[in-house]
């Protein structure tokens, strides 16, 4: 057995577009807000003290300090929500407003959702749990509280806000999820489940991930955010004559599993992105700029990319700099900050960008984009 | 209406209206939860719920088709929390 | 092109046997996995019954991973996954060294770490959690425990969507080989029985005291379940080069959402998804001998399980037969464990039981749930139905190698 593919006869797959996309982060709400603070290199970096009751780590964190779902989206169904469908519902209703597809009773049962988590809303869970240890009796829980402990209520609840019918899934990847959910996404288009998913990943900033990060040891403090892209079909797009943001070449995943040792492990990482270069039919110095993963795997990504990339010298954003340890969302706004460069920058038009992430367990994955810019007032605007 | 009856209503009006994600003011002791107020079934025992806890009474799942408006989530409760009528 | 794919190995670790042969004979003699729950204290809770595998043994089963670095669910999912492999026959050796991954559902991930970190939150605060359980945590590492159990390096991809967790992911691992993206796949799903899940089905109303008795006109409700169950996977023409048993193959699968409630199910939407299931199959709905149900034992999702059958199959539909009837709901592996009865179903011909059944309900016409024991049948299409919170539809249809 070998390590390539077993057979030849396979044809290339079918190119897949992003026609618009949708950010609710610190840095800003929307596709354009948030590309502008990345352009101008902003951190997301705020006073969290005075979010939550519980103690937190630190008083700086990338959370969206003021941030209450009511005034994005009203009060009425929206008030058991917790912060990661309410993120991820708002990142959703961005990129619908940010491409041209439109979703009608025509096309609903053809347009789906792919979300990538890490554990879901992990307060929510945790809280429920906490209930039944200190009530008077363990089942005085609430009711109306219980499918926000289950790890896909942010993308079920997507669903009905905005009336997808569609293929409808939630990736729990952990710093891979960003890149995971947008290879299943790829996959599911082209295995014909769905004409457009909106694909993305989200995060919520809460007492518990803060301390999980902090104690992680991690290098940044945690953050939150949301990012959702609408991927279509080259030929939904040819036929609908929409322009895309950008195309998506290639999403590779393996699994490096670190007790083999860094060296072993960054080789697996290291071919799994040269596969990612190859389908894409990229070469490493044509490659504009790389988006690093978070912080977790830091040295065997570091080494993975080195081997890579050889001499070449693209451009490196640091994304964790500007919004900190977004753990599941990390990937996702990786691919959004690749997009936010391309987006007021007609040189950069057709060249590609390298994504990269990484678990601590193993889990690793590279993706290939290329974007084009949008003069602004550009479509569904 | 005595003072206790009326002060209990408020505070399941407030309870309901919580829940139904409305203003007290547009529960009226007669209007349907589910037809007026969206209620479905998860948020009809979600009322049941806050009002076990808030009063430390066991109300039987078994009453809920019984609870469609204030007033009959009030005599409802009224009967298990031993409240005199 | 696409390649035929089938499976040669099950791997169940469940409250009714471990391994192909005990699950199998439970299956057929109608056993119940059903015993007072041990995995937390169930003090104060009314109901106090579940579907625990308390024989699970993972230092046992498990070769490569170090049990005490991985919760409870992950251990499930390994540990099925090495049960398939050794099931398959393949050597795991040049497993490892193909283009080989996962892909493993669930609905509540590490559900047990997270009940202690919120135990250890409880007794004193957030800053004083255990790290070592922190970083067992993720959702995520149900497939990386996979992985990392037979050193695959392929994707490992966790999919997170509830209840019918294990149809995405059998879906997913069966289109990954059709396509050619990988040689080999591991599909399948666990659960760990939970305090905050008891609660909240119990909460709901949906929680039953002793016995689920699905399709029943005196049902009344689940019982919460664990385990793990995975299926192996490879294409047909790699099955015959070596020579493997095949148990059934993969013929398609159906996803869509309801998009109209959180927890109630929507028959009109659950049907689509049949309709979906059986044209991306190839198939008619005539050509269907068994229904794996849902059949959670719930008054609402059994009705609206028939409703939707009735709609699809007409006033005659094929037997439907609910195996939570013996494991309780194993949540994310349900319907991986649905895959692994209706692949044993096929090989060894026979429809698996409902146990607990009495009375018919009138409410449900032309149901025939099996009562029982298992009934003798060659069965040629199956069609395995999951439902999840969240209106996650996924029905795979599984069939005889033609």
């Amino acid at each position: 057995m070998t390590t390539e593919p077993s057979s030849t006869s396979f044809p290339p797959p079918e190119p897949l577009y992003i026609t618009g996309w949708g950010v609710l982060s610190p840095l800003g709400d929307g596709a354009d807000e948030f590309s502008d603070a990345v352009v101008e290199g902003r951190t997301a970096l705020t006073d969290v003290s005075s979010m939550f009751e519980e103690e937190l780590p630190g008083d700086q964190a990338y959370a969206l300090a003021e941030f209450r779902v009511r005034d994005y989206l009203g009060r009425k169904g929206t008030s058991f929500f917790d912060r990661s469908t309410a993120l991820a519902l708002v990142a959703s209703d961005r990129a619908l407003k940010d491409t041209e597809l439109v979703v009608t009773d025509d096309n609903r049962d053809q347009v789906g959702l792919v979300l990538g988590t890490t554990t879901g809303s992990i307060k929510s869970t945790s809280d429920y749990s906490r209930e039944t240890l200190t009530q008077r009796r363990p089942y005085l829980v609430n009711p109306v509280l219980f499918p926000n402990t289950v790890m896909n209520c942010a993308a079920g609840q997507a669903a009905i806000w905005h009336k997808l019918k569609g293929v409808n899934a939630t990736i729990a990847g952990g710093q891979l999820a960003g890149l995971s959910a947008l290879r299943y996404a790829c996959r599911t288009l082209r295995w014909e489940d769905a004409e457009a998913l909106l694909v993305g990943a989200v995060e919520e900033f809460s007492p518990h991930t803060a301390w999980a990060t902090h104690l992680a040891t991690s290098p940044v403090p945690a953050g939150e955010g949301a990012a959702v892209f609408v991927l279509e079909t080259a030929a939904a797009v040819a036929d609908s004559g929409r322009r895309a943001d950008a195309e998506v070449l290639a999403v590779e995943l393996a699994t490096a599993d670190p007790e083999r040792g860094t060296e072993a492990a960054a080789e697996v990482f290291a071919q799994c992105i040269r596969r990612a270069l190859r389908v894409a039919g990229v070469s490493a110095d044509e490659l504009w700029a790389v988006a690093p993963g978070s912080t977790a795997a830091g040295r065997i990504e570091t080494a993975a990319l080195a081997a890579v990339l050889g001499p070449a010298e693209p451009v490196r954003l640091n994304v964790a700099e500007l919004v900190g340890e977004c753990h599941a969302a990390s990937g996702a706004l990786q691919i959004a900050a690749v997009l936010a460069h391309h987006r007021s920058n007609p040189t950069l038009d057709g060249c590609p960008a390298l994504v990269t992430s990484a678990t601590r367990e193993g889990t690793v994955g590279a993706a290939v984009i290329r974007g084009w810019h949008r003069d602004r007032g550009d479509h569904g605007q | 209406m005595t003072t206790a009856i009326q002060q209990h209503l408020d505070e399941i009006r407030e309870i309901a209206a919580e829940v139904l994600e409305i203003e007290p003011e547009e529960i009226t002791e007669t209007s349907s939860f589910a037809e007026e107020h969206e209620a479905d079934s998860l948020r009809a025992i979600e009322i049941l719920a806050r009002i076990e806890k808030k009063y430390n009474v066991e109300i039987p799942q078994a009453e809920l088709p019984k609870m469609v408006n204030l007033r009959a989530v009030y005599d409802v409760v009224a009967q298990h929390a031993g409240w005199a009528a | 092109m696409r390649r035929r794919v089938v499976i040669t190995g099950l791997g169940p670790v469940s409250s009714v046997g471990i391994g192909t042969e005990e699950f199998a004979t439970a299956l057929q003699q109608g056993e119940s996995g059903i015993s007072p729950i041990s995995s937390f204290d169930a003090t104060g809770f009314p109901h106090r019954m579940a579907g625990e595998v308390p024989a699970f043994d993972p230092k046992q089963m498990l070769e490569h991973l170090d049990p005490r670095e991985w919760g409870r669910t992950s251990l499930f999912a390994a540990a099925a996954a090495r049960l398939a492999v050794q099931d398959s026959g393949i050597d795991p050796a040049a497993l490892s060294r193909a283009r080989a991954g996962s892909s493993i559902g669930t609905t509540s991930g590490e559900s047990q770490v997270i009940e202690e970190l919120t135990a250890q939150w409880v007794a004193g605060s957030l800053k004083d959690l255990d790290p070592a359980l922190i970083r067992a945590t993720p959702a995520s590492r149900l497939a990386v425990a996979v992985n990392r159990e037979l050193g695959l390096t392929g994707e490992a991809l966790t999919l997170s969507t509830a209840c019918s967790a294990s149809n995405y992911a059998l879906g997913h691992a069966y289109a990954t080989l059709a396509t050619g993206e990988a040689d080999y796949m591991i599909a399948g799903g666990a659960d760990s029985v939970c305090r905050w899940a008891h609660a909240g089905f119990y909460r709901l109303g949906a929680l039953t005291e002793f016995v689920c008795s699905p399709f029943d006109r005196d049902r009344s409700g689940i019982l919460t379940g664990e385990g793990g169950a995975a299926l192996f996977l490879e294409p047909l023409e790699s099955a015959e080069r070596r020579g493997a048993r095949i148990y059934a193959e993969v013929l398609g699968y159906g996803l869509n959402c309801d998009a109209s409630h959180m927890v109630a199910p929507d028959p009109v939407s659950i049907a689509e998804c049949m309709r979906r299931a059986h044209r991306k199959a190839g198939i008619d709905a005539a050509q269907v001998d068994y229904i794996c149900a849902h059949g959670t034992g719930t008054p609402a999702n059994d009705a609206m399980e028939t409703q939707a059958v009735l709609e699809v199959f007409g006033p005659k539909p094929p037997p439907i037969s609910s195996i939570k009837s013996m494991l309780g709901h194993t949540m994310g592996a349900a319907s991986g464990f649905g895959a692994i009865a209706s692949a044993l179903g096929i090989a060894r011909q026979f429809i698996p039981p409902t146990i607990n059944f009495r009375t018919p309900d009138p409410q449900m016409p032309g149901i025939d749930p099996v009562a029982g024991v298992a009934r003798p049948a060659r069965l040629r299409v199956v069609q395995n139905n999951g439902f999840a919170f969240g209106g996650n539809n996924a029905i795979t249809i599984l069939g005889e190698v033609a």
